[in-house]
C-alpha cells in the first residue's frame, strides 16, 4: 500500500458518497426547495440570523469543524488496530453516517426556524432530552480538554524544538488581535506580519533546541533529577504498563499551558482566544496542504516516503496495560470519532451554521461538503502515521508529515519541525477555547446552586483542575476514548432526534435511523469497556501502591462513564417512545416554513 | 470562449469566498456581533420605552428616529429571540 493509493481511495469515496448517495437523499427524502425561506432569510438579524453566501459558508463550516480530532484519532487507532481497520472505518463511517449527521442537523434546524437541537428535543421527544444534553456537553468537554492538556504537556516536554514556535504563536495571535480590532489594520498586512514571525520561530525550532534543553535541565536540578510524582502507566512499554514519572519540566510546561488556557478563558475572545486560533489555523493549513499534496506527489517522485511502514493489521484485541482489553468492536469506532461522525459538528451546525444558510439548496453543499472534506484531514493524519513509523504515535505522525512535506524540496529537518509545531498548535488552540467553554458551561448550569461558579476566574480554576486531575491519571488514550464515546453519543443523539422529526413530518426516516442504531448500541457499549479498562488497568493498581491521585482521577472518569451510560439510556428510552408516537401520526405543528415572496 | 471565461471567474470567485469564510469571515461575524452590542446600547438609550424602559425623553427620542430606524426591525427581533447559552460566539470550538 502506499499513499497515492490511499489519496485516490480518499477522493473516490468523497465523489461517490456526494454524488451516489447524498444528494439522492437531499433530492429524494429532505426535497431541498431552493424556494423555500430559510431562517436567516426570515428573521435577519445581522448576526446570529444572516444569509451567507454558500462559498464563505462553506469555508467556515468546515474550519468550525475540522481540527484535531480526526487527526488525534487516526494516529491512536492505527497504533492499536493497524491501518486497515483505521481506513475502513474512516471510508464507511463518513459514507453512511458522519455526513448524514451534520447535513441532517443542519436541514431539521433550517426546517425549525433555525431551533437548536436541544430546542428541537425539547419539543419532539421530552423536556429532559434538553437536561441530558447539559451533561453530555459538561463532560464532553472535560474529557476532551484532560485528554488534550495531557497529550499537550508531554509533547512539549519532550520536543524542546515546539518551544519557540508555541511562544511565538501565543504573543502573535495576542498582537494580531490587537491590529485587527484596535489599531484597525487590514487582514493581510496583519495576516502575513503574525504568521510570516511564527512560522519562521516554528522552522527555527531545532535551531532553540539546545536552550529549552538546557532549561529543561535546570528545572529538574531543583529536585536532584529526581521525579516529583511517580505513577502506574498501562500505556508505556508497548502497551504493557510501567511506571511514569513527572519531573518538574513537565510541571512547568504543564503550568505554562494551563496559563496560557486561563488567560484565553477569561480575557475577551478578540484579545486572545479568536486571533490566536486564526494564526494556528494557517500554520496548519500550511503543514496539511503541503503534506496532502506531497503524499500524492512522494509516491511517484520519493518512493520511500509514501510507504505505509506500520502494520496492516495488528489484532482484534491489542492486550493493552496488565488487565485491558481494546476490541477492534467497539472501540475502533469511538477512537476515530471527528474524520468519520462527529456529535459536536451536528450541535456547532444547528446552532451556527443552520441559521446563515441563505437557500435550502446550500444545506448540501455546506453540511455534507464539509464532513467529506474533514474526512480528507482524517486520511491524511492515517497516512502521515502510516508511512512514519518511528517513536511515539505522535512522534511517528510528525516524521510522516513532515516526509510528505519534504517531497517540496524542504530540508528533513525544517519540514518535521513544522509537522510537530502543526500538531501541538492544533492541540493548543482547542485546548483555550476547551477551557472558555467549560467556565461558561459550568457558570450557566451550576451558578445558581453555587454562586462562586458565576465568578469567571474561579470557575475557570474549577475546570482547569478537574482536568489536571484526570491528566494526573496519565492516560490519555483512555481519556480521548472516553471523549469519542461521549462525542459518538452526542451523534447518535443528533441521528436520534433526526429519525424522530422525519417520522414526525412523514419523511422516510432509515437513512438516520439505521446509522443511530448503530451508534447507540456502539458508544454504550464502548463506554463500559473504558470504565472496565480504567477500574483494573489504572485505578486498581494505583490504589494498591498507595499512588491517592491518579487513583482519584481514574475513578473519577469510571463515575463520569457511568452517568454517560445513565444519560444515554435516558436519551434512548424517551427517543424511541417519541418515535413511535409519531410514527403514524405525524405532528401537525411540524410544518415547513412558508414560501418566500 | 465568453462562455468559459465567465465560467472560470465564478470558479475564481467561488474560491476566494471559500479562502474568506475559513479566514476572514469569523472576525467580521465578530465585529458585527459587537457592533450589535453597542447599537442594543443605543437604542435602550433612546427607544428604551418601546420595551418598556422609559428612559429619554420622548422629544429627543423622536429626534434620534430618523437614525436608528433601519436597526429597530433587527434589533426587535433580537430582543424577542430567547436565547440558549450555547448559542454564544463561544461555543464555537472552531473543529473539536
Amino acid at each position: 500500500m502506499n499513499a497515492l493509493i490511499a489519496v485516490i481511495l480518499g477522493a473516490l469515496t468523497v465523489y461517490l458518497t456526494y454524488t451516489r448517495y447524498a444528494r439522492r437523499i437531499d433530492r429524494n427524502v429532505i426535497q431541498s426547495d431552493p424556494k423555500r425561506a430559510t431562517p436567516a432569510t426570515l428573521y435577519m438579524d445581522g448576526v446570529d440570523f444572516m444569509p451567507t453566501n454558500r462559498n464563505i459558508l462553506f469555508g467556515y463550516h468546515f474550519k468550525s469543524i475540522a481540527a484535531a480530532g480526526p487527526i488525534v484519532g487516526a494516529i491512536v487507532a492505527a497504533t492499536l488496530w493497524g491501518w486497515l481497520p483505521a481506513m475502513i472505518w474512516l471510508i464507511g463511517g463518513v459514507a453512511f453516517m458522519g455526513w448524514v449527521s451534520d447535513y441532517s442537523a443542519i436541514v431539521m434546524s433550517v426546517r425549525n426556524e433555525g431551533h437548536s437541537l436541544s430546542a428541537v428535543a425539547y419539543r419532539l421527544v421530552s423536556p429532559r432530552t434538553r437536561t441530558i444534553l447539559f451533561l453530555f456537553i459538561f463532560f464532553y468537554l472535560l474529557l476532551v480538554a484532560g485528554a488534550f492538556v495531557g497529550i499537550m504537556a508531554t509533547v512539549m516536554e519532550s520536543q524542546p524544538r515546539t518551544h519557540l514556535g508555541m511562544i511565538l504563536l501565543v504573543v502573535m495571535g495576542v498582537l494580531l488581535g490587537q491590529m485587527l480590532y484596535r489599531w484597525r489594520i487590514g487582514l493581510i498586512p496583519a495576516t502575513l506580519l503574525t504568521v510570516g514571525i511564527t512560522l519562521i520561530a516554528i522552522l527555527m525550532g531545532h535551531a532553540s533546541e539546545g536552550f529549552f534543553q538546557t532549561l529543561n535541565q535546570a528545572f529538574n536540578s531543583m529536585t536532584g533529577g529526581t521525579p516529583l510524582v511517580t505513577y502506574f502507566d498501562p500505556t508505556l512499554a508497548n502497551f504493557k504498563g510501567a511506571e511514569a514519572k513527572i519531573m518538574p519540566s513537565l510541571l512547568f510546561w504543564a503550568v505554562a499551558i494551563c496559563l496560557f488556557c486561563y488567560a484565553g478563558s477569561v480575557l475577551p475572545i478578540w484579545r486572545m482566544a479568536q486571533p490566536v486560533v486564526y494564526v494556528g489555523f494557517w500554520i496548519t493549513a500550511l503543514a496539511m496542504l503541503l503534506g496532502l499534496g506531497g503524499a500524492a506527489l512522494g509516491t511517484i517522485t520519493k518512493p520511500e516516503v509514501a510507504q505505509f511502514q506500520i502494520a496492516m493489521f495488528k489484532g482484534w484485541n491489542p492486550q493493552m496495560g496488565p488487565a485491558g482489553i481494546m476490541p477492534l468492536w467497539p472501540m475502533l469506532f469511538v477512537t476515530i470519532a471527528c474524520g468519520a461522525i462527529s456529535g459536536w459538528h451536528a450541535l456547532f451546525g444547528s446552532v451556527g451554521t443552520a441559521r446563515q444558510i441563505e437557500n435550502e439548496a446550500d444545506m448540501l453543499p455546506v453540511g455534507a461538503g464539509s464532513m467529506l472534506a474533514e474526512f480528507l484531514l482524517g486520511m491524511l493524519a492515517l497516512l502521515a502515521i502510516s508511512v512514519g513509523s518511528k517513536g511515539s504515535p505522535v512522534a511517528a505522525f510528525a516524521n510522516g508529515l513532515g516526509g510528505f512535506i519534504s517531497v517540496w524540496g524542504f530540508p528533513l529537518d525544517y519540514a518535521v519541525s513544522l509537522a510537530f509545531a502543526a500538531f501541538i498548535v492544533i492541540v493548543l488552540v482547542v485546548t483555550q477555547l476547551l477551557f472558555r467553554v467549560m467556565r461558561v458551561t459550568l457558570t450557566e448550569w451550576l451558578g445558581d446552586i453555587i454562586p462562586p461558579l458565576r465568578n469567571q476566574h474561579f470557575s475557570s480554576l474549577v475546570s482547569i483542575a478537574l482536568a489536571i486531575l484526570l491528566v494526573m491519571t496519565g492516560t490519555w488514550i483512555y481519556l480521548w476514548q472516553l471523549f469519542g464515546a461521549a462525542n459518538q453519543l452526542m451523534a447518535a443523539l443528533s441521528l436520534m432526534l433526526v429519525t424522530v422529526w422525519l417520522a414526525s413530518v412523514g419523511k422516510n426516516w432509515v437513512y438516520a435511523g439505521i446509522p443511530m442504531i448503530l451508534m447507540y448500541i456502539t458508544t454504550v457499549a464502548s463506554v463500559l469497556v473504558t470504565a472496565y479498562n480504567l477500574y483494573f488497568n489504572v485505578c486498581l493498581p494505583n490504589l494498591q501502591a498507595g499512588r491517592m491521585l491518579p487513583a482519584a482521577g481514574s475513578g473519577l472518569m469510571v463515575l463520569v462513564a457511568i452517568l454517560l451510560v445513565l444519560a444515554a439510556v435516558f436519551i434512548g428510552i424517551d427517543g424511541f417512545r417519541a418515535f413511535f408516537k409519531y410514527l403514524g401520526n405525524p405532528a401537525p405543528s411540524a410544518r415547513p416554513a412558508p414560501v418566500k415572496g | 470562449m465568453p462562455g468559459s471565461d465567465a465560467r472560470n471567474r465564478r470558479r475564481w470567485q467561488a474560491i476566494k469566498d471559500f479562502i474568506y469564510g475559513l479566514t476572514g469571515y469569523q472576525f467580521v461575524h465578530h465585529a458585527r456581533a459587537m457592533k450589535h452590542e453597542t447599537e442594543t446600547l443605543f437604542l435602550l438609550a433612546t427607544l428604551g420605552d418601546l420595551v418598556g424602559l422609559p428612559i429619554m425623553p420622548p422629544v429627543y427620542s423622536l429626534r434620534l428616529l430618523p437614525h436608528v430606524v433601519p436597526e429597530i426591525a433587527k434589533w426587535k427581533r433580537q430582543l424577542a429571540r430567547q436565547k440558549e447559552f450555547w448559542e454564544k460566539e463561544e461555543y464555537d470550538l472552531h473543529g473539536v
